[in-house]
């Protein structure tokens, strides 16, 4: 058997036992042992002779005249035997004013059964809006996007759904313990961080660097946009709030009652009254004086070099997804503002994605340069996916460590006021420099 | 260089003066005087023909094609045919996978459970294996045997796995079989979703029962709008069942809805050859649709519109595959094509909509301030008309061989010497003197030419745009910029499709220029490639199947029909 080729053994094998029960009797003998691979005819891929190819003509013929005989009424009989499947719910008295969305709901989900991504439940408003949506491709997204949320909500349910069992196992094994413990403190709780961060940000809204959200940029965003800006803007508050000298955070250009002032008390809630921070529906110009205003865009032909801390830098609060380019430069030129970008090509191998960061990372781009003065920690915000590491300046190989301290991308000649520093560096570095030669020496 | 035989003179970095050695050959170019026509007389103006006339010969001298030719972006960019042989690849690499690991031959149950053990997959086994068979389009009883397996094991068959079988059919145009799984999935369910809809309609109007098509559009219409394929198939149906009136109802609803028909739609109308005056008038109109919404026809489209004509019993037409000489005349019946230039009306609606979307848009601040505007305005007033409008910044990087300024003073020197009023448009930063911006170089520019200089983070190419056309017909831009970001700034299509012809016929572009040799420049057409007609003959450019076109390029291909007396 092991010299025939499979092809050819298939044939035998059809011609010989058609039947299964036949197969079955062979291989209780244990004569022909059958691997499955047997049963896939691969396709031709040498020259084989001409007869072989009439046999098997001749037998899927057969074989076919066989298998319609049996194969086909099968499966439509069962399935025709088979009740109706009612996939909607039984119409009520006011069906006729939902006809349309009930004709939606139907399709939508006949194309869960089809296997496409859309959600399982959709509530009556999700089907307004469906239906609201003009083209076929926006519906399309539209549903996607209810599907992954559904999934996500499922998913989130599941996890705590275990986490709540573990907790239960836990407290049965725990066994009551005899002696108190003896701590200094009581249990540190995230109230008196809060305190904390409050006092700090409460410091910041008297003493504070400003830091402007221009929020004038409602109209040119989507619902979609608009929400995530807002998701944006309080990563933003949270992240001023936990760090060591927080910025005075202003929300200029906010309009009472408008969407954003809306959303953002949705998303807040009561919380939004005792927020630590400036919100006016006043511009930024009529705040601050025009000379100290800087307006960060990435359309900027400007590189914001050295972090000042008289300045007031202003961002503007906008995601664009369908990109808009120079709609905050337009507003900077319009108010004669002088503008800056990051020095984002100056320090990293740029390598893909847009250059317009989110404002969360903006944010905290900002707070560390603020802190620390380095633009190396600073960027480290700035996503991985987007840039291919730093523009390392050669310190390994100079034989000058004076170029180390040099900010790299200054044309600049290194002015009086920073000669000082320079001799500070280059007298630490030749403190340290010895120190790891000995080491080297005793490795 | 001049007409009457004056030796042409050759701008050359080191100013040395060549002689043009074939004045002879040169002078024969210059006997077509159909190139003066071009003249903007509509304007109701007169130029100094001469200088045009020269202008013309200047762009006629070389034979090269035009950027908006198709095929030419193919050739700019050659990674495309690298790419498309990697995807071939991939694809019959998939199919090659889809073909091994899908049975030959029918199954028994037994045989399918052991395939399933072995099958590693996170899909469902039987909705993988269809959609292999789909792929590899495998015959429909191997499909039936892994059905009747399912059905064995499970009882029942899912909506999917019906749905993939049903594409298996359709595509195998097993048309029994498919209003099987018509009367079965009827009975399981109550709604078909849209997917299933289509499948049906594609199948049923090449049958007898292509009626039950239309209650299938008015199933889909309830909650999306179908497709135009979905219109196309039932059409063609109609068609197919001579029915024509009901196809040019459907055709005309999906007019009214916005949709761009299928050229395969229009073929079919073509090709069942109908001759009543209505139905002539209705195909006419397709022809005019063409028109407006400036598409080509592709080359199997183009000969069903040749055969109907053809073929047709009142009128005897001719037709023909053809081109176009320069000179815009067809090069089978000679009657020449509809000019390039833009009515006045035309020019005007242009005009205004260029200064309201294009430079102004919905923010001033955008592209440019209210002071540079109000600038701008009043330098474009002050001056006369020009004749050749130079995008600076574009033309000095032509090549990164040179100095830019360098490059940009031979090209306006070379213009200059032709006697033609110029316009250089750049921004401030070029007035500052450094390396590639050399004070005596632009200085030498300002004298032979105006110039306009917007500020540094001003856009530029708006400004040129309206000096072009603030300058009237006549008058010409030079840049290599395919100006595909200021075209989508026009809100309307039809404006975007107003402003490419007049794109076409008003932009300069420099052919293979290296500094200090002879300035060329791509020939500018003076015909519209556009179907039209003038009562008695038609002349259709269409796409050949062979050559890729991109959406800034117009085919070169003609068909030309004429009535034989």
């Amino acid at each position: 058997m092991r010299f025939l080729k499979s092809q050819i053994f298939n044939i035998l094998r059809r011609q010989c036992f058609r039947q299964e029960i036949l197969i079955s009797s062979r291989q209780g003998t244990g004569t022909i042992v059958q691997t499955p691979q047997l049963l896939l005819l691969p396709p031709l891929r040498h020259r084989c002779l001409s007869t072989a190819q009439w046999i098997r003509r001749e037998s899927s013929q057969s074989c076919k005249v066989n298998t319609e005989k049996v194969d086909l009424d099968v499966w439509k009989s069962l399935m025709k035997n088979e009740e109706c499947k009612s996939t909607s719910p039984v119409p009520t008295a006011d069906a006729e004013e939902d006809a349309p969305l009930d004709a939606t709901q139907e399709l939508v989900q006949m194309w869960r059964e089809s296997g496409r991504l859309v959600p399982e439940n959709m509530t009556k408003e999700e089907l307004q809006i469906f239906a609201e949506l003009s083209t076929k491709s926006a519906k399309k997204k539209y549903l996607k996007y209810l599907a992954i949320k559904e999934n996500n909500k499922k998913a989130r349910k599941e996890k705590k759904k275990i986490k709540q069992e573990q907790v239960k196992l836990e407290v049965i094994e725990k066994e009551p313990m005899e002696h108190p413990k003896n701590t200094f403190l009581l249990q540190f709780w995230q109230r008196s961080m809060d305190s904390l961060y409050n006092w700090r940000a409460a410091q910041a809204l008297l003493f504070g660097q400003p830091l402007v959200f221009d929020m004038s940029y409602e109209h040119y965003m989507s619902r979609q946009e608009l929400e995530n800006t807002v998701f944006q803007l309080q990563e933003c508050e949270g992240w001023n709030r936990k760090s060591n000298d927080p910025f005075h955070l202003y929300f200029c250009n906010l309009k009472l009652e408008g969407t954003y002032h809306k959303e953002l008390k949705k998303r807040y809630r009561e919380a939004w009254d005792r927020l630590l921070i400036t919100a006016t529906e006043k511009t930024h110009v009529e705040l601050f004086s025009r000379d100290k205003l800087v307006y960060l865009t990435a359309d900027s032909p400007n590189v914001l070099r050295t972090f000042d801390h008289d300045k007031i830098y202003i961002v503007g609060s906008m995601v664009d997804k369908s990109i808009q380019r120079g709609l905050s430069l337009a507003n900077a030129k319009r108010l004669k503002l002088a503008t800056a970008r990051l020095p984002l090509d100056e320090h990293l191998h740029w390598e893909s994605g847009a250059k317009n960061l989110t404002l969360d990372q903006v944010m905290r781009i900002l707070l560390t340069i603020k802190d620390s003065n380095n633009w190396e920690d600073a960027l480290n915000f700035v996503p991985k996916r987007k840039h291919d590491g730093f523009i390392k300046s050669k310190t390994q190989h100079e034989k000058e460590p004076i170029f180390k301290s040099q900010p790299i991308g200054r044309n600049q000649k290194p002015t009086a006021i920073q000669k000082p520093t320079f001799i500070k560096k280059r007298l630490e570095q030749t403190t340290v420099n010895p120190k790891e030669r000995m080491k080297w020496w005793e490795e | 260089m001049s007409i009457s035989g004056l030796p042409f003179l050759v701008y050359q970095r080191a100013s040395r003066i060549v002689i043009h050695k074939h004045t002879l050959s040169f002078l024969k170019d210059c006997r077509t005087p159909k190139i003066a026509s071009f003249s903007s007389c509509a304007l109701g103006k007169k130029f100094c023909k001469p200088k045009q006339t020269e202008l013309q010969h200047q762009l006629r001298r070389y034979v090269l094609r035009s950027t908006f030719e198709a095929g030419a972006a193919r050739k700019r960019g050659q990674l495309v045919k690298k790419k498309e042989t990697v995807k071939a690849v991939e694809q019959t690499a998939r199919e090659r996978n889809a073909t091994e690991s899908v049975p030959s031959y029918p199954l028994t149950t037994s045989e399918w459970r052991k395939l399933k053990e072995l099958y590693r997959g996170k899909r469902q086994f039987e909705v993988s294996m269809m959609t292999k068979m789909v792929s590899a389009r495998s015959d429909v009883n191997v499909a039936k045997s892994l059905l009747t397996y399912v059905a064995k094991e499970n009882a029942s068959i899912s909506y999917e796995l019906l749905l993939k079988y049903l594409t298996l059919c359709v595509l195998g145009d097993h048309h029994a079989e498919v209003l099987d799984v018509y009367e079965i999935m009827k009975s399981r369910f109550k709604v078909l979703d849209t997917s299933a809809y289509s499948l049906f309609i594609k199948s049923f109007s090449q049958t007898e029962n292509w009626q039950e098509c239309l209650t299938f559009l008015e199933d889909i219409k309830r909650v999306i709008t179908p497709s135009p394929r979905n219109y196309g198939h039932v059409i063609a149906g109609a068609l197919r069942h001579g029915c024509a009136t009901v196809a040019w109802q459907l055709y005309d609803e999906m007019l009214a809805t916005d949709l761009t028909p299928h050229p395969e739609t229009w073929k079919a109308f073509y090709d069942h050859k109908l001759y009543s005056d209505e139905n002539k008038s209705k195909l006419m109109s397709i022809l005019v649709y063409m028109r407006n919404n400036q598409i080509y026809p592709s080359e199997s489209l183009a000969k069903s519109i040749k055969s109907w004509f053809e073929s047709d019993p009142n009128i005897s037409w001719k037709g023909s595959w053809t081109t176009v000489a320069r000179s815009g005349q067809c090069r089978h019946c000679s009657s020449s094509l509809e000019s390039i230039h833009l009515t006045e009306e035309e020019y005007d609606v242009l005009k205004k909509k260029v200064m309201n979307d294009v430079i102004l848009g919905s923010d001033v601040f955008n592209k440019t301030t209210p002071q540079e505007l109000q600038h701008f305005k009043d330098f474009v007033k002050k001056r006369h008309s020009y004749d050749v409008v130079i995008d600076g910044l574009n033309v000095a990087n032509i090549t990164n061989r040179g100095r830019q300024s360098e490059n940009l003073l031979e090209v306006v020197s070379h213009l200059a010497e032709l006697n033609l009023r110029l316009l250089v448009l750049g921004r401030k930063h070029m007035l500052k003197p450094s390396r590639s911006w050399d004070r005596s170089n632009m200085a030498t520019i300002q004298q032979k030419a105006d110039c306009f200089f917007t500020e540094n983070i001003s856009e530029d190419d708006p400004f040129l745009l309206y000096a072009t056309l603030h300058s009237g017909n006549h008058c010409r831009f030079l840049s290599q910029d395919l100006m595909r970001d200021h075209k989508a700034c026009l809100t309307d299509s039809g404006l975007r499709r107003l402003f490419f012809k007049w794109q076409r016929g008003h932009q300069l572009v420099l052919a293979n220029y290296n500094p200090g040799r002879s300035v060329n420049f791509q020939v500018v057409p003076i015909y519209d490639t556009i179907v039209q007609t003038n009562g008695t003959s038609w002349h259709i450019p269409y796409d050949k199947d062979e050559v890729e076109r991109c959406t800034y390029e117009v085919p070169t291909k003609w068909l030309c029909l004429v009535q034989k007396n």
